[in-house]
C-alpha cells in the first residue's frame, strides 16, 4: 500500500445520485487486485477523513483505476464536483480482496452499492465461469447492467421490479442455486442483505464456501487506529476483533459477525 | 548549516520534536509500512491495559467540522502481549517507544508501571480514564486524584521517565498541571481528547455506539494552544503538546507556547505519511528562517 496523487480521467453520473470516477497514477500501483480498496482523500482541511471505495475495475498496467460511488453525505457531494484533470491524493491499495485460486463457477450475489467491489474480480479473475444475482432498489438507481452481462450470467431483481425481477439477489439466487451451481459464492451488499444471506444458508442448508465483503466506518484505512473492528471466529472458535480495513474486508461468511 | 532538530526531554533525546500520538499509530507497524520509523522522534504506543481488551462496540469514529470523534474504547492486546511480541520489533525501528498506560484502578497503572520500567525509553500515563473505584469519574478529572495516581506509579517506577498526559475536560488545565508535577511527574503531555457528540439526524441517534467520543483533529487546535501555554507557564517540568498539529507550523505554534516536544495524532488518520511530511517540513522551515536550532523556539511566544 502507498500514498499517492492520481488524476481524474472521468467522473459521470450513472444513475441516480451514483457516479463512476476514474483515474490515472503516474506509475504502476503495485497490488491491484480484486476486492481490494481505495482510500480517497477529499483534500479540504474541515473533511480530515479520507473515504473508502471498493476497486471498480483497473487495467492490466496498474495505472489505471476507477471507483463508484453514492452521494450519501459532504465528502461524497463534494466529490461528484471533481472534473478531469483534478489531482487527487489516495492511499491504495488496501485490504485484503477477494481470492479465487482454482474456482471455477463463480456465484456473485450483490446488492445496491456493493455490487460495484463484484465487478473487480473480472479483472483478476477473467477465466472464471460467473453467475451474478444483482439487486436494485428501483431502476433509477439501477447501473452498469452491461458491464456485469458481458462477464457473468447475470439475474437483475429490482425490490419494486420496475427492473429485472421484483424481489432481491438473495432470494433470486436461492431460486436459481440448483441449476447455477456453485464452487464459491461472493456476496456484497448492505449488512442486512448480508445477514439475511447468512440465515438463509443456515435455514436451506447450504454449505457452498461463502465470502462477504463487510464494510465499517473507517478511519486511517491502514489498520494502525483500531475503529474498523468487526468479530471473527479464530481457529478455537473464540471470537476476536478484526480489522475491516486490514484483515478484511473480505471475510469467510462462517467466520465474521454481520 | 544543518539546523538541529534534536530534542532532549527528561535525558531522553529525540531525533526530532516529532512524536506519534497513542492510539492513532497502534505499535508503529503499519505505518512501517509507508516510511522508516527513524523519519520521527518516537511512538506513543497504543493505550496498554493490563489485560486484552476487546474496546467498544462500532461505529467507533465520527466525522466532525476540521475533526474527528472516536471511541475505541482502549482495544489493545494487553501489556504482556505488547511486550512479548511488539516492543523488541518497535525498538529496532530506530524510534524512541514511549509506552501508553490506561489503568481502571490504581493497582492497574502501577502494575503496568512495574512492568514497562527500564524497558522503554519513557512512560506516559494516559488518565482520561474512568475510576471503576469511583464510580467512572476519569482519574485525571480532579488535580486530587491526579496526584494520587501520579505518586502511585512514581513511587513503583526507578528507571523510566514518567509522562502525565493530561485531560482536557477539567476545570483548570494549570492545577492539574501543578498536581501532576507535585507529585513527581517527570513530564506533562496535554492535550487528551474533549468529549463530544456527532448526530444522524436521519436516523435520530448518535453516529457512535457509545453516544461519546473523543474530539480531536485541526478543531481543538485553538484551545489545545491555549491549554499547553497555561500548563507551561506554571510547572518547571517539561510539556510535550499535542492537540490538531497537522503540519510545521503547527508543530512551531506549540513549541513557542512551551512544547519541548510535540504529538501528532489525528494527521496520520488524514495522511499515513503526514508525519514523515512534518519533518521535512520542520528542517526546511528551520533552514528558510535562519533558525539554527529547534529548541529556541521553545517557549518562544512573544507577549
Amino acid at each position: 500500500m502507498q500514498e499517492l496523487q492520481v488524476t481524474v480521467t472521468n467522473n459521470v453520473r450513472i444513475a441516480d445520485g451514483i457516479y463512476q470516477m476514474s483515474f490515472r497514477a503516474e506509475n504502476s500501483i503495485q497490488g491491484l487486485h480484486a476486492g481490494r480498496f481505495v482510500n480517497v482523500s477529499l483534500g479540504r482541511a474541515d473533511m480530515v477523513l479520507k473515504r473508502p471505495f471498493g476497486l471498480f475495475d483497473f487495467s492490466a498496467d496498474g495505472r489505471e483505476f476507477s471507483i463508484c460511488y453514492q452521494i450519501v453525505g459532504d465528502g461524497t457531494r463534494e466529490m461528484s464536483t471533481w472534473k478531469k484533470g483534478k489531482v487527487v491524493e489516495v492511499t491504495a491499495p488496501l485490504g485484503n480482496g477477494f481470492t479465487l485460486d482454482g474456482k471455477e463457477k463463480v456465484v456473485l450475489i450483490g446488492g445496491g452499492v456493493g455490487i460495484f467491489p463484484l465487478h473487480s474480480l473480472k479483472c483478476s479473475y477473467p477465466n472464471c465461469e460467473y453467475s451474478a444475482f444483482v439487486g436494485f432498489r428501483n431502476q433509477n438507481v439501477a447501473c452498469h447492467v452491461d458491464a456485469f452481462s458481458s462477464f457473468a450470467k447475470t439475474y437483475f431483481t429490482t425490490d419494486d421490479g420496475s427492473f429485472g425481477e421484483r424481489g432481491n439477489a438473495v432470494d433470486l439466487y436461492l431460486k436459481h442455486a440448483q441449476e447455477v451451481g456453485a464452487d464459491v459464492i461472493l456476496a456484497c451488499g448492505p449488512t442486512v442483505m448480508l445477514k439475511a444471506l447468512k440465515a438463509k444458508f443456515a435455514e436451506k442448508g447450504i454449505t457452498t464456501k461463502t465470502y462477504v465483503s463487510t464494510e465499517e466506518r473507517m478511519g486511517c484505512g491502514v489498520g494502525a487506529c483500531l475503529v474498523c473492528v468487526c468479530g471473527k471466529k479464530d481457529a478455537n472458535g473464540d471470537v476476536k476483533k478484526v480489522r475491516v480495513c486490514h484483515d478484511g474486508p473480505v471475510f469467510d461468511m462462517q467466520e465474521v459477525e454481520l | 548549516m544543518k539546523p538541529n532538530l534534536k530534542v532532549i526531554v527528561c535525558g531522553v533525546e529525540f531525533s526530532n520534536p516529532l512524536i506519534a500520538a497513542s492510539g492513532t499509530y497502534g505499535f508503529g507497524r503499519e505505518y512501517a509500512e509507508f516510511y522508516p520509523l527513524s523519519k520521527i522522534g518516537g511512538v506513543s504506543t497504543k493505550g496498554l491495559t493490563l489485560k486484552y481488551r476487546a474496546g467498544n462496540p462500532t461505529p467507533r469514529i465520527a466525522e466532525t467540522p476540521s475533526g474527528i470523534l472516536n471511541a475505541v474504547g482502549l482495544q489493545n492486546p494487553g501489556v504482556d502481549s505488547f511486550i512479548e511480541n511488539d516492543l523488541q520489533w518497535l525498538k529496532e525501528t530506530g524510534t524512541k517507544v514511549v509506552a501508553n498506560i490506561a489503568g481502571s484502578s490504581l493497582d492497574d497503572y502501577v502494575n503496568m508501571a512495574k512492568k514497562l520500567d527500564g524497558l522503554v525509553d519513557m512512560l506516559e500515563m494516559n488518565i482520561s480514564c474512568p475510576n471503576v473505584k469511583e464510580g467512572g469519574i476519569a482519574f485525571g478529572i480532579y488535580p486530587d486524584s491526579v496526584k494520587t495516581v501520579t505518586s502511585a506509579v512514581k513511587n513503583a517506577i526507578s528507571k523510566t521517565p514518567l509522562i502525565v498526559k493530561l485531560s482536557p475536560n477539567v476545570a483548570s488545565i494549570k492545577e492539574n498541571a501543578l498536581a501532576a508535577e507535585e507529585a513527581g511527574a517527570d513530564c506533562i503531555s496535554l492535550v487528551n481528547t474533549f468529549t463530544g457528540m456527532a448526530i444522524d439526524v436521519k436516523r435520530r441517534r448518535p453516529i457512535l455506539a457509545n453516544v461519546t467520543g473523543g474530539l480531536s483533529g485541526p478543531a481543538i487546535k485553538p484551545i489545545a494552544l491555549r491549554m499547553v501555554y497555561e500548563a507551561s507557564k506554571a510547572v518547571k517540568i517539561p510539556v510535550i503538546g499535542m492537540g490538531g498539529i497537522m503540519t510545521a507550523e503547527d508543530v512551531i505554534a506549540f513549541m513557542l507556547c512551551g512544547a519541548r516536544a510535540v504529538q501528532v495524532g489525528t494527521a496520520n488518520i488524514s495522511n499515513p505519511m503526514a508525519m514523515a511530511k512534518i519533518a521535512v517540513d520542520l528542517e526546511n522551515y528551520l533552514i528558510e528562517n535562519g533558525i539554527s536550532d529547534v529548541n529556541e523556539l521553545v517557549g518562544g511566544l512573544i507577549i
